[in-house]
């Protein structure tokens, strides 16, 4: 089939609809010492030693930054495990027993509406540091970073978009939390001292409308923008083109324009760490799937144990057959080779697939992957000059432009994985 | 329960080669009952010859491709059957040429001999297709190979067959329409109804002359997105372009021609509009990236108006895909090949229709002649 691919099928209507189940006590809380971005880590406490909650407990060093690590609940520090990181990797976890009491560390103080009004950018900056925001979108990059921008802006865009197919963590946190969405955003706008923002939705959520529409006719500056419905709407030059009509240059930095934009999920992070000087201990996520029997959307503690999880959606579908277990979205996120997992700040979603073994047909070069590529690459011949192993060629198709968003291998006639031969590439060009 | 690692993406769309195949198939279809009905014995011994040589060339490749190594060890007949043939022979490898065997019937003359039709398809399955490495990788289309390769060494001995349907009329004695108007177009444009035309009762190949199951089967690819439009429109758009200009210089002429029937009697007669529908779509010789198809298209439109107006053969659309077939290799050469529409692009689709226009006019009105 020669056509352009933008929408992907998804169950995203029945299980955006299903208010999220709260388990936010687990018995025990992991936190990584080290992650993708930060190879190595500190821990500033003693096994046996007591925590409260939002603690700093130790501290990440990455090549560019430092990223403090705070505990989650209150309990005692019991030792160290290793477990299944986002990225697929064997990572150290600090294991604390949860106490049940919630008990709050000294550093979490709430801030007056007086005592906020009067930060500075420069205050923003410090605050969010110290919280250790990062974009909870999935990407990690540290948000003081983008507080850092010494660029005039005047518009910020919340992307709430959510394109991935299945996941509605974004979607529950909109409908349920919405006053700190707005919040969040308000601060954000003090901050940059910026007039205008915009909430980025696709235009299909008619229950985000009909919320938001109601809310947003108190509030000033912040406006609700209806995007496309396709994949991937969400990624950043995407949603910048469509809300502000903006096209961004490969590699320019949306500052430059006068923007900054933020996913939902962080923007509701820096409400509390402006509001209460918290860091992110809860967050949404959702658990689908065809490999799991219920799918359900979780409000849960950060660190909680994925074991802990599968009874409550009552266990794998079919558990004879070979299950594919993803953190983040089906067409971007990471496999990950056990159930042995820990949601950590960035963990969207959950999902658990039967394993399909697609039979790759020979290539009929139909063109589909050039069509959909939303950075007007070409993978087929990326992929004909991976197999030939012609470095030249590969530089000069300029296989960096690619965003690995998978549309090429999803719209693929032949279900070849073309993805996996750009990743290839991506090496190759960097020789 | 087991967990496997998988790269991302882990989602699939619903799509394969077998079924684009399967359209073609579909689509070929109701050409191909109207070319049984019209010569039952002649087309049903040429179905059954094609697909037997076409499909059978396939599966010894199949079988010369999976030959087991050289080790010393003695093996059995059945240890390389099931080496060359499990999990590599799949249902691809019978559609695809059978696709093939029936394009070739279908674009080849009733009256031609048994012995030049089996000459042509083994030449094209296998000088067309096979030496390249098989579905996917061959560079012209094999059906138009094998055609021209038995037109250019038999085409002599080919001969008129009359039969119900259509019945030769005395007076003329050509291959095709084409070749009547290459021998003088004034003369013969009347000959044909327009309706004649359209039901294929004209002479001709056994499936270009049914322009009405033709156009039903391209209507059937383009809604099932399995052939794209964009070559289609391009192939025809420059040709009806290029085709009326020559009709206005032929009507320039003082000949009394209407510019519109002429392109119109262009348009439904020889194998234009099977090649844009079946031959030119054909995705595996057609460039990947759209700019890329609509020079495509143009191309091979050029070169069957040029082929058709001033060469001595009637075998335009023939010729015209084996060269844009071989232009097709070059748009896709790395150095230039994008999917974006660059200025450079335009200028090289319209130099495509302005150069030949201008050719056309210049010949057919100050040369005051053409092919005859």
């Amino acid at each position: 089939m020669i056509a352009k691919t933008r929408h992907i099928e998804d169950t995203k209507k029945l299980l955006g609809s299903l208010p999220a189940v709260r388990y936010v006590d687990p018995e025990y809380v992991y936190l990584p010492i080290t992650n993708a971005r930060c190879a190595k880590g500190d821990l500033f406490i003693k096994e046996g030693d007591h925590v409260d909650t939002c603690q700093l407990i130790g501290m990440r060093h990455g090549p560019f930054f430092e990223q403090p690590i705070h505990a989650t609940c209150s309990g005692t520090f019991v030792g160290i495990e290793k477990h299944y990181h986002r990225n697929g990797k064997l990572v150290d976890f600090v294991k604390i027993k949860n106490d049940f009491k919630d008990t709050f560390d000294k550093s979490a103080k709430k801030r007056t509406p007086e005592e906020i009004a009067k930060l500075t950018k420069d205050d923003f900056t410090e605050i969010v540091k110290n919280c250790a925001l990062v974009g909870l979108g999935g990407s990690s990059f540290p948000t003081y970073v983008k507080f850092q921008t010494d660029k005039k802006i005047d518009t910020i865009l919340i992307n709430a978009i959510e394109c991935e197919p299945y996941i509605t963590a974004d979607h529950r946190l909109m409908l349920e939390y919405p006053y700190r969405v707005i919040n969040g955003i308000q601060y954000a706008m003090q901050a940059f001292n910026c007039k205008k923002a915009y909430i980025c939705i696709k235009s299909k959520y008619k229950d985000l409308k009909e919320v938001y529409s109601q809310l947003l006719k108190e509030v000033e500056g912040i406006e609700l923008c209806c995007v496309g419905n396709y994949y991937p709407q969400g990624w950043e030059v995407e949603m910048i083109k469509s809300a502000t009509g903006i096209q961004l240059n490969p590699g320019e930095l949306p500052s430059n324009r006068g923007i900054i934009d933020f996913n939902v999920s962080t923007i509701v992070g820096l409400y509390k760490a402006v509001k209460y000087n918290i860091p992110v201990i809860k967050r949404f996520i959702s658990i689908t799937g065809d490999g799991i029997n219920y799918p359900k959307n979780f409000r849960v503690r950060v660190g909680t144990s994925i074991k802990d999880l599968i009874p409550l959606v009552d266990g794998y579908k079919n558990p004879d057959k070979e299950k594919v277990f993803i953190l983040g979205g089906p067409m971007m996120g990471a496999s990950v080779p056990s159930d042995d997992c820990i949601i950590t700040k960035t963990v969207t979603s959950i999902l658990v697939f039967d394993k399909h073994d697609e039979k790759e047909e020979p290539c009929v070069r139909c063109g589909s992957c050039v069509l959909s590529c939303p950075v007007h690459l070409e993978p087929v011949q990326i992929m004909n000059a991976v197999k030939a192993a012609d470095k030249e060629r590969i530089k000069k198709l300029n296989p960096l432009k690619c965003i690995e968003c998978g549309l090429c291998a999803y719209s693929c006639t032949s279900k070849i994985q073309v993805t996996d031969y750009i990743r290839k590439a991506k090496i190759f060009a960097k020789l | 329960m087991t967990i496997v690692k998988e790269s991302a993406p882990h989602l699939r769309r619903k799509a394969s080669v077998t079924r684009m195949m399967v359209d073609v198939l579909i689509a070929l279809f109701p050409t191909l009952v109207f070319s049984f009905v019209a010569y039952p014995i002649n087309t049903l011994i040429f179905y059954l010859t094609s697909l037997a040589i076409m499909i059978g060339a396939e599966f010894i490749y199949v079988g010369l491709r999976g030959i087991l190594p050289k080790d010393g060890q003695k093996h059995t007949f059945k240890e390389w059957f099931n080496h060359a043939y499990k999990g590599k022979y799949d249902q691809n490898n019978i559609l695809a040429p059978a696709i093939t065997a029936i394009i070739y019937t279908l674009i080849m003359p009733a009256g031609a001999p048994i012995y030049a039709f089996i000459v042509g398809a083994i030449v094209g399955i296998v000088f067309g297709k096979l030496v390249f490495g098989g579905l996917g990788s061959n560079i012209f289309n094999p059906a138009a190979v094998g055609m021209l390769f038995a037109k250019i060494c038999f085409g002599s001995q080919y001969q008129q067959v009359s039969t119900w349907y259509y019945t030769i009329p005395d007076t003329v004695s050509g291959a095709t329409p084409l070749g009547v108007i290459n021998g003088g177009m004034h003369a013969s444009i009347g000959d044909y109804q327009l309706f004649d035309l359209f039901f294929g009762r004209i002479p001709g190949t056994l499936g270009e002359v049914y322009k009405i199951t033709i156009i039903i089967g391209l209507v059937y690819l383009l809604i099932r997105r399995s052939a794209d439009y964009r070559i289609v429109v391009s192939y025809l758009g420059t040709f009806s372009i290029l085709m009326l200009i020559a009709g206005l210089s032929v009507m320039g002429l003082g000949t009394g021609i209407n510019p519109f029937m002429f392109l119109l009697y262009n348009l439904l007669s020889g194998g234009v509009l099977f090649g844009a529908a079946f031959m030119l779509t054909d995705p595996v010789t057609s460039p990947i990236n759209p700019p890329s198809r609509w020079i495509y298209g143009m191309v091979a439109a050029v070169a069957t108006v040029l082929i058709r107006l001033f060469a001595a053969l009637p075998e335009g659309v023939g010729f015209s895909i084996l060269i844009a077939n071989m232009v097709a290799c070059v748009l896709d050469h790395y150095e230039w090949s994008s999917s974006r529409y660059t200025w450079k692009k335009f200028l090289t689709m319209g130099l495509l229709i302005v150069i030949p226009a201008l050719i056309v006019f210049l010949a057919i009105f100050y040369g005051g002649t053409y092919n005859g």
